[in-house]
């Protein structure tokens, strides 16, 4: 019998010898090891072997059928990792560096420094409202204290529409509306577009941005304030500033400031952004004006706030240095198309 | 302004205290110094001399060759081409090694002549405006005497930010700034010295008249016997260091006056002009000022006449020419007035005259001040001259008085605001300094009663916020500590409209690979009109001579088409997009109705137009799934002459009409780029958060085998697809069904006017396996279904 088997044994081992595909090496295991295969068909004969020797065929004929396995399932091994070498070797290889598509849309300059400055607003707990552009002459000028014959009403200086209505000449014509919406406390910033009837050159727009906030409750005072124009322009310029008031005049607060931050881009050392003064002027501030609150339904003997103004496009055009302001409402996608997500 | 720091020196003495310290607390505590200048620097041995001999220069007929005395004991050689000179005149001499405001004074040949020196002419010195000669110094002033020790033309120049003193009638002049410097330093402010006009109480008044409100006080004064012509020098320095020029005494005084109390001044003729009467213009008049310009009045303006009802002067703005002072007048009537700040700044800008004058009655100023300012200026003249004779009472017309404020205030209210604890004697220190009268009214409650100065009353100081303003101001704002706030917490809406335009605009730049413009909100009617968009404006400026545009803006798209057009050269294919306001329409109360629009045009050379209109579509279904949570739908009617009237839609949800999109007109699109083509969108943004958001159903799994099945469906070509999907959207089984699109075959020939669709289904039972007798039941209620709405199964 164990003649039989090493036949079968080197019959498999010469045919290993000439296959070169694991689709042969499966022929070859049905050959041996199917059901009528060459080794099954050996078992039969064990019901001719005498009792006494049935375990000692059985184990040498159990033995071949494991040796039999062991060198086809070898060479298959073999013939696998053959077979994946030559399909990685043979595959296309691809040039990942290659530029793909996509990734060129861009954002308006203002609205990636709008987001960034509303964002840091948002996390200290203000409303971010939105405001109209077409305006009463009330919420423009009437509500925010500005008096009749004050310059700014003049048609040399304010859009006037031919229903008696205006281009809002400030975000502060937002304030009376948020004023009544609400009630104290209040913390809320409106960003929004104003209009000035201006000419137009490379510092003076007709068309700009401002983003004015309020925060309105009990006994909130100029050192409040300084406070938190102190955190909310550390948080903007991402690292601790330095900020001081000066004497401002405008007819929406009392008292009213200028306010100055130690310049961002030279720590204060002095470079062409503040023009060698270490300082530069960034946002009129003050106490807002009791009549403001009194049109806006609050109680200015109760309650006591505090607005501010920052300059949108004057950040956008510091941020990102961008040096003529006309270009912001260009359409010269050369520049504009710059501003994409990644920055 | 120019504020010259030895003026300020005559009322405040601020010895011991740094320029740069000056500056600083000023800038901090009252306006904005916009530059500080020093004077004198640049004048470095210049002495007086005395013209020993005068000899024509050989090569020049206006050169002459001078030997001057400079007291160094030799005569000195130098040429001049001053017509003035002559021998015996004392003027100012600038040695070689000197300097004259910037001009180094060497050895010099002049037309071949050696020259050691130069004599200088005022104008070259800054110390005065005359340009005719060199300096005529007086006789009894040694030689050599160096300029410093004679004028005080060492000084240092402050320039304060006008537009920062606005509120600050009281600071148009030095005084004002003075007690402002006082008030900082606590240091005394000294008086102004004026002379007594009570004591001509019993001479006959002038005549004048006013007859109008505009004018609240108008005080005149005569005074004859007026020799002197010339100004001192000091006068004339100041004047120009100022920024003034001096021109004669009489005019050189009201401007000082001016200058130093901020009172504007005018000098009449009074040989010419008798009496006055002040006039609002009832028709226009023309006058011929004082610079020889003839002005026209418009009627409804201040005038000042004379007795005859001549105009003479256009009130607070400018004097006229034939009532004016001239070399000859000894006898002048002086007015001293104040006037509506409207009524000027308004003619001013009608006339297009800013003057000294008109930009300080803008400002509101005190009309007690007048009579004040005549005093002062009659003790300046008489200093010059001391035989002037007043000739008439001081005449006094006073229309309308300022109220006079009284306020309130408490410490407590001051430190509640200010977030700073401050003394009451602190506060009442202070507020003395600026002026203010102040009582005490309780010790214990720490409350004063505050009598608000007549100069700071008339529209700056009126409530308790503004003295809050003068406390703090003068402790110093960096002087207040950042003082944290406490607020309840409590959650914060934000508000949709506003957190959706920044997700439509990221999602477009990131998704869509568009560009975002910002534009203005008027239309650019020329554009177009150039290439054919018919554009209508609700509303409209009043006055479009700067922006150039006339009316606002009723859709947006045609903005975005103008940029695209722009920018159509530079890019082969392009996406531009944004969210801007609109007005189309106006409500019953007249107001603007105003609308937040999207709007997004895509160009393209190598996408066909239906590529273009489809990728719009894309763009809304992001936008109305992702952004906005809703559903939307498509209706293929668009009366809108910029799209495409056939390729275009509205997109809607039930009844709101959310926005439109399309092909552009053609007729348009071949007036931009013959080679692109473009579609366009326009999207109601805020309208898009009236729609009811869609409610998630969850579908229950099943685990029954699921069958697919394609139909084949024939419809007609006009029959937009969208009615199938509504019509199998309505399609009820009991089974679970997924049905999509799976091709859609045209073929002239064989299906002629209609369209062959591939609808694949998927069914799931759900409670049990399918049998082919099922799909039959199915097939056949399906045909049946579809052919309600004109769809026949292909063979």
């Amino acid at each position: 019998m164990q003649d039989k088997i090493n036949e079968i044994l080197d019959y498999t081992k010469a045919k290993l010898e000439e296959i070169d595909s694991t689709a042969e090496c499966q022929a070859l295991r049905v050959d041996v090891l199917g059901k009528s295969g060459k080794i099954t068909a050996l078992f039969r004969f064990m019901k001719e072997v005498p009792p006494a020797e049935k375990g000692k065929v059985g184990q040498m004929l159990n033995n071949g059928k494991i040796e039999a396995e062991r060198l086809i399932s070898a060479k298959e091994t073999f013939l696998e990792q053959a077979e994946l070498e030559k399909e990685i070797n043979s595959a296309e290889k691809i040039d990942i560096t290659l530029p793909i598509k996509g990734c060129k849309g861009s954002l308006h300059p203002r609205t990636i420094i709008q987001k960034q400055i509303e964002d840091v607003f948002v996390s200290m707990g203000f409303v971010v409202e939105d405001g109209n552009e077409v305006e009463t002459e009330y919420n423009n000028f009437i509500a925010v204290n500005v008096p009749e014959n004050h310059p700014a009403r003049d048609m040399q200086d304010t859009f006037w529409l031919n229903n008696g209505q205006v281009l809002k000449t400030h975000t502060s014509a937002a304030q009376n509306r948020i004023l009544k919406k609400y009630t104290p406390p209040i913390r809320a910033v409106f960003p929004g577009r104003c209009f000035r009837n201006e000419d137009v050159d490379a510092s003076h727009e007709n068309t700009f941005f401002q983003l004015e906030g309020v925060i309105v409750d009990k006994d909130v005072s100029v050192g409040n304030l300084i406070y938190f124009m102190k955190e909310m322009l550390s948080k903007i310029f991402k690292k601790e500033v330095e900020v001081r008031l000066r004497p401002g005049f405008f007819p929406f607060t009392e008292p009213s400031f200028e306010m100055d931050v130690r310049c961002p881009f030279c720590d204060g050392k002095g470079c062409p952004t503040c023009k060698n003064g270490g300082w530069i002027e960034l946002c009129p501030c003050g106490m807002i004006h009791p009549n403001v609150l009194r049109h806006g339904g609050i109680d200015p003997e109760q309650y006591s706030g505090c607005a501010f103004g920052l300059g949108l496009d004057r950040m956008v055009m510091l941020s990102l240095g961008i040096h003529d302001i006309r270009e912001l409402n260009s359409g010269n996608l050369k520049l504009l198309s710059q501003f994409k997500l990644d920055i | 302004m120019l504020i010259s720091l030895n003026w300020i020196k005559d009322y405040v003495d601020l010895s011991g205290i740094e320029v740069d310290e000056l500056v600083k607390r000023f800038g901090l505590s009252t306006a904005e110094v916009e530059g500080v200048e020093y004077k004198g620097k640049e004048l470095e041995n210049i002495v007086v001399a005395e013209i020993l001999t005068v000899e024509n220069h050989p090569n020049s007929d206006h050169l002459h060759i001078l030997t001057v005395d400079d007291g160094s004991g030799a005569p000195v050689q130098v040429v001049c081409g001053a017509p003035n000179v002559r021998v015996g005149l004392k003027t100012y001499f600038a040695r070689v090694g000197g300097n004259v405001n910037g001009l180094k004074i060497k050895p010099a040949k002049l037309a071949g002549v050696d020259s050691y020196g130069m004599c200088c002419g005022g104008n070259e010195l800054g110390i005065e405006s005359d340009t005719s000669g060199i300096v005529e110094l007086d006789a009894s002033l040694p030689v050599g005497k160096d300029i410093k020790e004679i004028l005080p033309v060492d000084d240092v120049l402050i320039e304060v930010d006008n537009k920062s003193l606005t509120n600050r009638p009281d600071l148009w002049g030095h005084y004002g700034i003075a007690r402002e410097f006082a008030t900082i330093f606590k240091r005394e402010l000294k008086p102004i010295e004026r002379e007594d006009l009570t004591q001509y109480a019993s001479l006959a008044p002038l005549d004048i008249k006013v007859e109008t409100d505009k004018c609240y006080r108008y005080c005149g004064l005569t005074v004859d016997n007026v020799k002197a012509k010339v100004s001192t020098p000091l006068m004339k320095l100041r004047l120009n260091y100022c920024g003034m020029r001096d021109i004669n005494l009489l005019a050189d005084m009201t401007n000082y006056l001016m200058l130093e109390m901020g009172q504007p001044m005018h000098a009449f003729d009074n040989s010419v002009v008798k009496g006055i009467t002040v006039i609002e213009a009832d028709k226009n008049l023309d006058m011929e000022t004082l610079e020889h310009e003839v002005h026209t009045i418009e009627s409804g303006a201040v005038v000042i006449c004379d007795d005859h009802r001549e105009p003479v002067a256009i009130a607070g703005v400018k004097g006229g020419l034939k009532s004016g002072i001239s070399e000859d007048t000894t006898s002048l009537l002086l007015e001293s007035a104040c006037f509506d700040c409207v009524a000027i700044r308004k003619t001013s800008r009608k006339i297009g005259l800013i003057t000294d004058a008109s930009l300080r009655y803008e400002k509101s100023l005190d009309p007690e001040m007048c009579a004040t300012a005549i005093e002062r200026l009659i003790y300046l003249l008489r200093q010059v001259d001391k035989d002037i004779k007043v000739t008439s009472s001081l005449t006094d017309v006073y229309k309308y008085h300022y109220p006079k404020h009284i306020i309130d205030i408490d410490t407590d209210f001051l430190s509640r605001r200010g977030g700073v604890n401050l003394s009451l004697a602190e506060v009442k220190d202070t507020l003395v300094r600026l002026g203010f009268e102040v009582s005490v009214l309780d010790e214990e409650k720490e409350s004063l009663r505050v009598a608000v100065p007549s100069y700071r009353g008339t529209k700056d100081i009126s409530i308790k916020e503004d003295l809050v303003e003068e406390i703090f101001r003068m402790y110093g704002y960096d002087n207040i500590k950042s003082k944290p706030m406490s607020m309840p917490l409590q959650p914060v809406d934000q508000i949709p409209t506003h957190t959706v335009e920044y997700e439509i605009k990221y999602a477009l730049a990131s998704q869509f690979d568009l560009n975002e413009v910002h534009s203005y909100i008027w239309n650019y009617v020329e554009y177009n009109k150039s290439v054919g968009i018919e554009e209508q404006s609700v509303l409209h400026l009043l006055d479009s001579s700067k922006s150039g545009q006339g009316g606002l803006r009723s859709h947006l798209a045609p903005t975005i088409i103008k940029f695209v057009d722009d920018n159509k050269n530079k890019y082969p294919d392009l996406g531009i997009f944004e969210i801007g306001r609109v007005v189309d329409n106006i409500d019953e109360n007249n107001l603007a109705v105003e609308k937040k629009k999207l709007a997004i045009v895509l160009a393209s050379e190598k996408d066909s137009e239906k590529t273009l209109y489809f990728r719009l579509k894309e763009i809304v279904e992001y936008i109305a799934r992702h952004i906005m949570h809703i559903s939307v739908d498509y209706s293929l009617t668009n009366q809108n002459k910029l799209y495409h009237p056939v390729n275009s839609c509205e997109i809607t949800a039930g009844d709101l009409v959310l926005g439109e999109m399309g092909v552009l007109h053609p007729a348009i699109a071949k007036n931009i780029d013959k080679r692109k083509t473009f579609a366009v969108l326009e999207l109601d943004v805020n309208k898009m958060l009236e729609v009811k958001k869609n409610v998630f159903r969850l579908t229950p799994t099943s685990k029954f085998q699921s069958v697919s099945v394609d139909f084949n469906f024939v419809a007609d070509k006009n029959m937009p697809y969208g009615e199938i999907e509504k019509a199998l959207s309505d399609f009820k089984a009991s089974y679970i069904l997924e049905h999509s699109l799976k091709d859609i075959y045209k073929n002239d020939e064989v299906l002629k006017d209609k369209i062959s669709y591939t609808i694949n289904f998927v069914i799931t039972p759900k409670d049990k396996t399918l049998e082919s007798s099922d799909i039959e039941k199915f097939s056949t209620r399906l045909i049946k279904s579809m052919e309600t709405i004109g769809l026949t199964l292909r063979a």
